[in-house]
Order: C-alpha cells, then sequence, then structure tokens
C-alpha cells in the first residue's frame, strides 16, 4: 500500500510541475534587441535625477559634510 | 520499489507509473520547447545595445557616517522614506532605528531570539518589522515617547516553520510579505494576522524578496538556495516566471526601477541582470578577482548602476549596461551583509558582520 501512496504522490508532483512549465510556455516574450534598447532608454531619461551619477552640491547632499575638518 | 505482481493489482499498480512516465516526457519537452524560446530571442547582448551611451566617469564614493551601537553583526537594514532614518538588526537580537543624519539612535527593541535576519521599515514611518530565528515576522509602532517600552506594543504577524529570511511591507502598513527557511513566501494582514496567499515552488530555503514598483502591478520577485529566482503573482499566489542561472544561493534580489528587470547577487560570487519581458538573463557582473559570495544588491535611482556587498568586506559598483566594474569601495571590515540604496537615492547603507553601518555617499 506504502508503494502506491508514494508513486501517486510522486504523480502529483509531476503533474504540478507540468502544469507550472505550460504556464511558463506559454507566456509571451520579446526579442532582447527591442527590451535592453527599453533599458538603456530609461536609464538615460532618469540620468539626471540620479544623484549618484549626476553628482549632487556638497551643500544640498545632507551625508557630504559643508565644512573641511582641519587637523590640529 | 516495486511490489509483488498480484494479478487482481497489476492493472491498479501499471497505472501510476505509466502516468509519472507520460508526465516526465511532457516536463522534458516543455523545458526544452522553454529553453528554444527563450533562446530565439537572444538576437543582441545588452551591452552591445549600450555601446554608443557615454561610459561613466571616475567615482568617489566614501563612507560619510558610521553607526556604531550594535553587538554582534547587522544582518538587514532599511530605510525610512523620509530618507533620513534607519532601522537595522543583528545577530545580537537587538533592532535599532538610527537618524543617519546625526548618527543618534531613536528606539532599540531587544527580540526574544538572536539573528534577527529581516527588518523592514513601514511605508507610514511609524512601524518596523522584524523577525529571524523565532519563525515570525512581528511589527512595531514606533512610539514619539523614547522611554515607552516598544516591546510591549508588539504585533506578532507571520508564523513560519523555518527561520523568517526577510520581510517587506507593500503599498501600505496593512500587509507584510515575508520568505522563509521553510521554502516559502507568504502574504499577511498585519491587523489581524490572517495568512492572505502563499507562495510554494522554491525546492529549498527563500532567502530574499523584493516587490514591483507600485506601477508594475502585483508581483514580487525572491531568489533562494535553490539558485532560482521566481517571479509570482500576489493575487493568484502563482509563479509566473522562473530563472535558474545562478550556480549558488541567491542571496539577494533587487528590481530594476522601471520594474521591467531584476538583479540578483549569489554566493557564485556574481551578479546578474534578468530581463522579464525577454524572459531571460541578459548581462552576468563578474570579475576573475571576484571570488566571494554577494549578499546584497541594490539599484542607483536610475538603474545605471548596481551596488553588491561582497563577503570580502567590499563593495563593488557595476555599470548596468555596459557590464563593466566602475569602482570597488573599502571600509567595512567583515562581510558586508545588507545594502540598501536611500529612497531619493543621494546615498546607499550598508550593514556589515563588523557591527557597523556605513552611510556612503
Amino acid at each position: 500500500m506504502s508503494g502506491k501512496t508514494c508513486s501517486s504522490n510522486s504523480v502529483i508532483q509531476a503533474q504540478k510541475l507540468v502544469d507550472q512549465l505550460r504556464v511558463e510556455a506559454d507566456m509571451e516574450r520579446m526579442k532582447i534587441s527591442l527590451t535592453a534598447a527599453d533599458l538603456v532608454r530609461y536609464c538615460q531619461e532618469q540620468r539626471r535625477h540620479d544623484p549618484l551619477l549626476a553628482g549632487i552640491a556638497a551643500s544640498s547632499n545632507p551625508f557630504k559634510d559643508k565644512k573641511s575638518c582641519v587637523l590640529l | 520499489m516495486r511490489s509483488p505482481r498480484v494479478p487482481e493489482m497489476a492493472t491498479q499498480e501499471v497505472q501510476p507509473n505509466e502516468t509519472l512516465t507520460h508526465l516526465k516526457t511532457e516536463s522534458d519537452t516543455l523545458k526544452t520547447k522553454l529553453e528554444e524560446e527563450r533562446a530565439k530571442l537572444h538576437d543582441v547582448e545588452l551591452h552591445q545595445v549600450a555601446e554608443k551611451v557615454d561610459g561613466l566617469g571616475q567615482f568617489i564614493m566614501k563612507t560619510r557616517r558610521t553607526l556604531k551601537g550594535h553587538g554582534n553583526k547587522v544582518l538587514c537594514m532599511d530605510w525610512c522614506k523620509d530618507k533620513r532614518r534607519i532601522v537595522s538588526s543583528s545577530q545580537d537580537g537587538k533592532v535599532i532605528v538610527w537618524d543617519a543624519f546625526t548618527t543618534n539612535k531613536e528606539h532599540a527593541v531587544t527580540m526574544p531570539c538572536t539573528w534577527v535576519m529581516a527588518c523592514a521599515y513601514a511605508p507610514s514611518g511609524c512601524a518596523v518589522a522584524c523577525g529571524g530565528l523565532d519563525n515570525k515576522c512581528s511589527v512595531y509602532p514606533l512610539s514619539l515617547d523614547k522611554n515607552e517600552n516598544l516591546a510591549a506594543k508588539k504585533k506578532s504577524v507571520a508564523m513560519h516553520t523555518n527561520y523568517l529570511s526577510a520581510c517587506s511591507f507593500t503599498n501600505s502598513d496593512m500587509q507584510i510579505l515575508t520568505s522563509s527557511g521553510d521554502g516559502t513566501c507568504a502574504l499577511w494582514d498585519v491587523e489581524s494576522g490572517q495568512l492572505l496567499q502563499s507562495f510554494h515552488g522554491h525546492a529549498a530555503d527563500v532567502l530574499c524578496l523584493d516587490l514591483a514598483p507600485s506601477e508594475t502591478g502585483n508581483t514580487f520577485v525572491s531568489g533562494g538556495c535553490d539558485k532560482k529566482a521566481n517571479v509570482w503573482d500576489m493575487r493568484s499566489g502563482q509563479c509566473i516566471q522562473s530563472f535558474e542561472t545562478h550556480e549558488s544561493d541567491i542571496n539577494s534580489v533587487r528590481y530594476y526601477p522601471s520594474g521591467d528587470a531584476f538583479a540578483s547577487g549569489s554566493d557564485d560570487a556574481t551578479c546578474r541582470l534578468y530581463d522579464l519581458r525577454a524572459d531571460r538573463e541578459v548581462a552576468i557582473y563578474s570579475k576573475e578577482s571576484i571570488i566571494f559570495g554577494v549578499s546584497s544588491v541594490d539599484f542607483s535611482l536610475s538603474g545605471r548602476l548596481l551596488f553588491g556587498g561582497y563577503n570580502d568586506y567590499t563593495i563593488n559598483v557595476w555599470d548596468v549596461l555596459k557590464g563593466t566594474r566602475v569602482s570597488i569601495l573599502f571600509g567595512h571590515e567583515n562581510r558586508v551583509s545588507t545594502l540598501r540604496v536611500s529612497p531619493d537615492g543621494t546615498a546607499f547603507c550598508t550593514g556589515s558582520w563588523d557591527h557597523t553601518l556605513r552611510v556612503w555617499a
């Protein structure tokens, strides 16, 4: 009897895998040449809004010190 | 496992085995078909498309603040939406809320367990969530009264059957998404503690998760010890896409700001970029000289830079489009375990096994 339970569990698992793969196989995909162009375009459009790229003045970045340290 | 051949049982025994073989053939066929479909779209590399883009200049980023106070390894941190407060959690069982501008500690909570592996700030800034070896995710409302005992107002929200590895509030303070060593992710209602949806599909511990930017809809990505990154539909619980190209545990996943891609960091010492619409990996960020695992990754605001915290104590900064390393940052004296860019992109914070957090800009 335990043989049958094991094999029916394997069947359930195998069926789940097949169902999952069917969902994934049905997906509509796009070519990388198109999607990559979109990624590049997004970066370029957002470039000037990116403080770590564009660099912002020390006076407006709360984490950058406004004064310099003097070693005595 | 073979059972004795009894005539009246013979028909019943043969059927499950036949079904199994049939299903195995079908799953193999589907996997091959998936690989073929994905390969058809691989008509160009990301860095080729990015050839005409200007290179990045030199990057000078330094530690601007060091947050000291944890008594053991810092395991996780998160920024508040106000861009100055930070919550961090540690192996010592403590969860601390800091003002990163002044480095002052504003709140501290001692958890009933050690190894608090996950913490998150609520969108309102009025609460934090955390958990770890206690297998739970608990929410602590933050009181304006510094003397109030935060532990008294603690609310237990999530219950897993193994450690909590990551947690994140959704768009509001009302729901929390969790991932666990028990191999599942789950969505919870904070007020009632009710399980709203569970996500099954990983074959081993789930180590990380990230929610898609709100404009792109109800999905999230998770990464696990099964080397897979899965994208999930939050409403149905269905895994809608799965990526398995890493060679070891995936420790961190983070969406590209537009929501069309996500990055991952792994114990295989690489970061990778996966394009969701092409349904495949489109870039690998690696160098022969980098042999230690990546613990955490995050993008700069425009998505051009990818920051990775590594187990060799460094932070590597990658040009996402060109695939090259832009900078390497030193400072921590032990593994970098967690890394997040601030909400307005002016800085990023790292947490380390050296007990400290650093803010870089």
